[in-house]
C-alpha cells in the first residue's frame, strides 16, 4: 500500500466508509429504482426502463408544483437575506444589548420545523383572525384559507425561521471586515450607507455566497413546515415539490415515479446551487 | 496544558456517554432474555394510534396472563403505515402482527400474509378479508360513516325530543335546520375539511351506493359512465349543498379545524357533523353533552340508502408468514387473535378499553360509547353499506383535496366536479382486484 493512500485511509476511511453507506449507496439505489414500478411494498420491483422520467414529465401536477416552489423560493430567499443582513448590521452596531438580540433572533431555528408550523397555524387561523375580526368587527378569513395567502404564509414562516440562522453567517460577515478600512473611510468622508455599500458588503461577499446556497437548497426542499403548516391546502394549491414527491411515492403508491421527480429536483436543485456558487465565488473581494 | 485538560475531559465525558449506551443496550437485551425465558415474544404493529394507551396495558396483562411477550408498536403518524411495514420487510425484521387497512391488505398479501382460514374466529364474522383464496385480514372492528348529532343540542332548541329517523329525506332534514336557525342556532353544521373525509369518507358513498359499485367505478375508469347525470351523485351533491350552506366555517371551509369542529359539536353549540364513530376519540376529549349518536345521511332517494350508514370492518390485521418470524411466535400470534375473539378479556379489551364495535358475532358489546353504540345498532339489524376498497391510491387526494375542497369553499360548482373527477379518472391507475 502506498504512503499516500495509507494517509488517506488512517485519517479519511471512516468517513468515507460512513459517507458512502448514507450517500453514495443510498443514492445509487434510488436511482436504480427510478427504473422499477416499485410500489414501495411489495417483493418485486419490476424493470420499466424510463417509464417513471415519462410519467414524471408528463406529471402537470409535479410542474405546478415546481413552479410554485420557483416562486416561493424566490421572494423567501431575497427576504430572508435582506432581513437576516438588516438585523445582522443592527447587532453588529454596538447597541446596548446585541448579544442579547442575537440569541434571541437566533432562537427560532432551534424550534423543529413541525411544531413551529402547527404553532403559526394556530396564530393565523386563530390570534390573527380574531384580532382582524376585533378591529373590523366582521368576520376575517384566515390567510391560510386563500390560495396565495397560504403561500404568503408559507413564506413568512420562512423568513422568520431562516433569518436569525443567516443573520449569525452576516454576523461574522461583518466582524471579518477589518475596522481600519471602515475607519479609512470614514475618514475619506464616507457616510455610514456609503460605507456598508461599497466597503461592508463587497467585503463580506463569502457570507453572501454561503447564505444564499443554505437558503435556497433549504427552500427548494422545504417540507416539514409546508406539511404542518398547510399540508397543500387549501385545494392543494399550496404543495410544494417536495410535499408533491412524498405523495406521489408514498401515499399514491407510485414509489418509482416519486423517486425520478425527487431526482429531477436533486439536479434542479444542484444546477442552481452551483451555477450561483461558481457566479458568487468570482465576484469575491480580497480585502 | 490547560487546553489538554479540557480536552482530556472531553474525552472522558463522551467515553462516559458511550458506555451509558452500551449500559442501555445491556438492559433491552437483558429484558429480551427475560421473555425469552417464559416463552415467545411476538411484536404488534398499532395504527389506531388513538388506542396505544389500551394496547399498552393489555399487553402486560397479556404477558402476565399467557407468558407471551408481547411489544407493541405505534404506528408514526407522519408517514403511511404501509411505507413503514416495507421498512420493516426491507430490514427482515417485520412485525408478527401488523394493522393495517382494508387497502393494504390487498397489496401486502401475497408477498407477507399468513393463511388464517380455519381458524376458530373465522366462523363468525363475514367481514375478513380474501385474496386469492386466502383469508389474509383479520377485522379488528367495525366502523361506519353518516352525519353524527347532538339530540341535547337540537332539542334545547326546538323544545322537541329527537328522533332520528324522522330526518330520513333531506327535505325533513332542511326544514329542521330552518327550525334551528330560527331557534337561535345560526350555523348547526360541521364539515370536516380534511383531504380523507372529503376523499375517502363523503364522496366515495356516491359509488359505494350505487346497485353495482365496482361496475360503476369500473365504468368511471373506461370514461362510460356520466357522473354529471347519475341520480346517486346529484342526491348526494344536494345533501352536500345543504351542508355547505349551514356550515359553520361558511366563508373559510377549507380551513376548518378538525379539533374545533368536534369540539362545537361536543359542547352543542352546532347540531351536525359528517364523520363516523372514530370521531368519538376527539369529541370525547372535550366536555360533551349526553345524547350523541350517528345516523344515516339524509337523502331525497327511494332506493333505501338513506336508511343505511356505510361501513365495515375497519383496520385489518395480518400474521406474518416469512421465515423471519418463527413457528411458535406465528402460533402465539395466531392464539392472540383468537384471544381477542374467543376470551372474555380479549373482549373487554375490544369493547370496553378501547370502545370499539366488534366485528364478531359472538362478542357481546353493551359497553359502547354513543356512536359506535349507533353503528353496532345499524350493523346489527345489516343496515350498513358495505365499504369499497378498490378506489384508486390517489383518489383521496385528487378528489378530496383538490376537487372537493374547492366544491366545500364554493369556488366550484356541481358540473365543474363532475368534470374534473371524471378527468381524473381517465388517467387513474385501477387497483387489480
Amino acid at each position: 500500500m502506498s504512503y499516500k493512500l495509507k494517509q488517506y485511509l488512517l485519517f479519511a476511511g471512516v468517513s468515507t466508509v460512513i459517507f458512502a453507506c448514507v450517500v453514495i449507496i443510498p443514492f445509487i439505489y434510488g436511482l436504480y429504482l427510478t427504473f422499477t414500478s416499485w410500489d414501495g411494498v411489495s417483493r418485486s420491483k419490476p424493470f420499466v426502463g424510463i417509464t417513471n422520467y415519462v410519467n414524471a414529465f408528463a406529471d402537470a401536477g409535479y410542474w405546478t408544483s415546481l413552479g410554485r416552489t420557483f416562486i416561493y423560493s424566490a421572494i423567501a430567499v431575497i427576504l430572508v437575506n435582506a432581513v437576516a443582513f438588516i438585523i445582522a448590521y443592527m447587532v453588529t452596531s454596538g447597541i446596548k444589548g446585541q448579544n442579547f438580540f442575537r440569541a434571541g433572533f437566533f432562537v427560532p431555528n432551534l424550534i423543529g420545523g413541525i411544531v413551529l408550523g402547527y404553532v403559526w397555524k394556530f396564530v393565523f387561523n386563530k390570534a390573527l383572525v380574531s384580532l382582524a375580526g376585533s378591529i373590523s368587527s366582521g368576520q376575517a378569513k384566515s390567510l391560510l384559507a386563500t390560495e396565495t395567502g397560504a403561500i404568503a404564509a408559507l413564506i413568512i414562516v420562512s423568513v422568520w425561521q431562516y433569518a436569525g440562522y443567516m443573520m449569525l453567517i452576516y454576523v461574522a460577515g461583518f466582524m471579518s471586515v477589518s475596522e481600519d478600512v471602515i475607519e479609512a473611510a470614514k475618514i475619506d468622508g464616507c457616510t455610514g450607507t456609503q460605507s456598508i455599500i461599497h466597503i461592508s458588503i463587497p467585503l463580506m461577499t463569502a457570507s453572501f455566497v454561503q447564505c444564499l446556497f443554505l437558503t435556497i437548497t433549504r427552500c427548494f426542499m422545504v417540507y416539514d413546515v409546508n406539511l404542518s403548516l398547510t399540508n397543500g391546502d387549501p385545494y392543494g394549491s399550496s404543495a410544494l415539490a417536495a410535499m408533491h414527491v412524498y405523495n406521489q411515492a408514498f401515499v399514491n403508491k407510485n414509489y418509482g415515479t416519486g423517486q425520478a421527480e425527487a431526482l429531477i429536483l436533486f439536479v434542479i436543485c444542484a444546477i442552481i446551487g452551483g451555477i450561483q456558487v461558481y457566479v458568487g465565488k468570482k465576484g469575491e473581494v480580497q480585502a | 496544558m490547560k487546553k489538554k485538560l479540557v480536552s482530556l475531559a472531553m474525552v472522558a465525558a463522551m467515553s462516559a456517554s458511550l458506555v451509558a449506551c452500551g449500559g442501555s443496550d445491556g438492559g433491552a437485551a437483558s429484558s429480551g432474555e427475560k421473555a425469552e425465558s417464559t416463552g415467545v415474544s411476538i411484536t404488534i404493529l398499532n395504527s389506531k394510534t388513538e388506542i396505544q394507551t389500551q394496547f399498552e396495558e393489555m399487553a402486560e396483562e397479556y404477558e402476565a396472563a399467557k407468558g407471551v411477550h408481547v411489544e407493541v408498536y405505534n404506528a408514526d403518524t407522519d408517514t403511511t403505515v404501509a411505507s413503514q411495514v416495507a421498512t420493516k420487510y426491507a430490514s427482515n425484521d417485520p412485525y408478527t402482527i401488523t394493522m393495517v387497512d382494508a387497502k393494504d391488505i390487498y397489496s401486502l398479501a401475497d408477498d407477507y400474509a399468513y393463511d388464517l382460514s380455519g381458524q376458530d374466529w373465522a366462523s363468525h364474522t363475514t367481514l375478513g378479508i380474501t385474496v386469492n383464496n386466502k383469508l389474509a385480514g383479520f377485522p379488528f372492528c367495525v366502523e361506519a360513516r353518516g352525519i353524527i348529532y347532538n339530540a341535547d343540542a337540537i332539542e334545547k332548541v326546538t323544545g322537541e325530543a329527537f328522533d332520528p329517523s324522522s330526518v330520513a329525506t333531506l327535505d325533513d332534514f332542511q326544514a329542521l335546520l330552518d327550525k334551528l336557525v330560527a331557534g337561535g342556532m345560526e350555523q348547526p353544521v360541521g364539515i370536516l375539511s380534511e383531504y380523507w373525509s372529503l376523499g375517502a369518507h363523503w364522496f366515495p358513498m356516491v359509488y359505494e351506493e350505487q346497485a353495482d359499485p365496482d361496475a360503476y367505478v369500473n365504468g368511471l375508469l373506461a370514461g362510460t359512465e356520466d357522473l354529471a347525470g347519475n341520480q346517486k351523485y346529484n342526491e348526494l351533491m344536494d345533501t352536500f349543498e345543504t351542508l355547505v350552506k349551514y356550515n359553520y366555517a361558511k366563508g373559510s371551509a377549507s380551513n376548518a379545524d378538525r379539533e374545533e369542529t368536534s369540539m362545537k359539536l361536543a359542547q352543542g353549540d352546532i347540531a351536525f357533523m359528517f364523520g363516523g364513530n372514530w370521531d368519538w376519540s376527539v369529541i370525547n376529549q372535550y366536555d360533551y353533552t349526553e345524547h350523541l349518536g350517528m345516523m344515516p345521511v339524509p337523502q331525497n332517494t327511494t332506493d333505501g340508502s338513506n336508511g343505511k350508514l356505510v361501513g365495515g370492518g375497519s383496520k385489518y390485521i395480518f400474521v406474518d408468514s416469512s421465515d423471519a418470524t418463527s413457528e411458535e411466535q406465528r402460533q402465539a400470534a395466531l392464539d392472540f387473535l383468537n384471544w381477542l375473539v374467543n376470551d372474555a378479556e380479549g373482549n373487554t379489551f375490544l369493547t370496553e378499553k378501547c370502545a370499539l364495535v366488534p366485528a364478531f358475532d359472538n362478542i357481546d358489546a353493551s359497553a359502547l360509547d354513543p356512536l359506535s353504540l349507533s353503528v353496532k345498532n345499524y350493523a346489527d339489524a345489516n343496515n350498513l353499506i358495505p365499504n369499497y376498497n378498490y378506489l384508486p391510491d390517489d383518489h383521496m387526494t385528487v378528489v378530496g383535496q383538490e376537487i372537493m375542497q374547492k366544491y366545500l369553499d364554493e369556488a366550484i360548482d356541481r358540473a365543474e366536479v363532475a368534470k374534473e373527477v371524471t378527468d381524473y379518472f381517465k388517467t387513474a391507475t385501477p387497483i387489480a382486484h
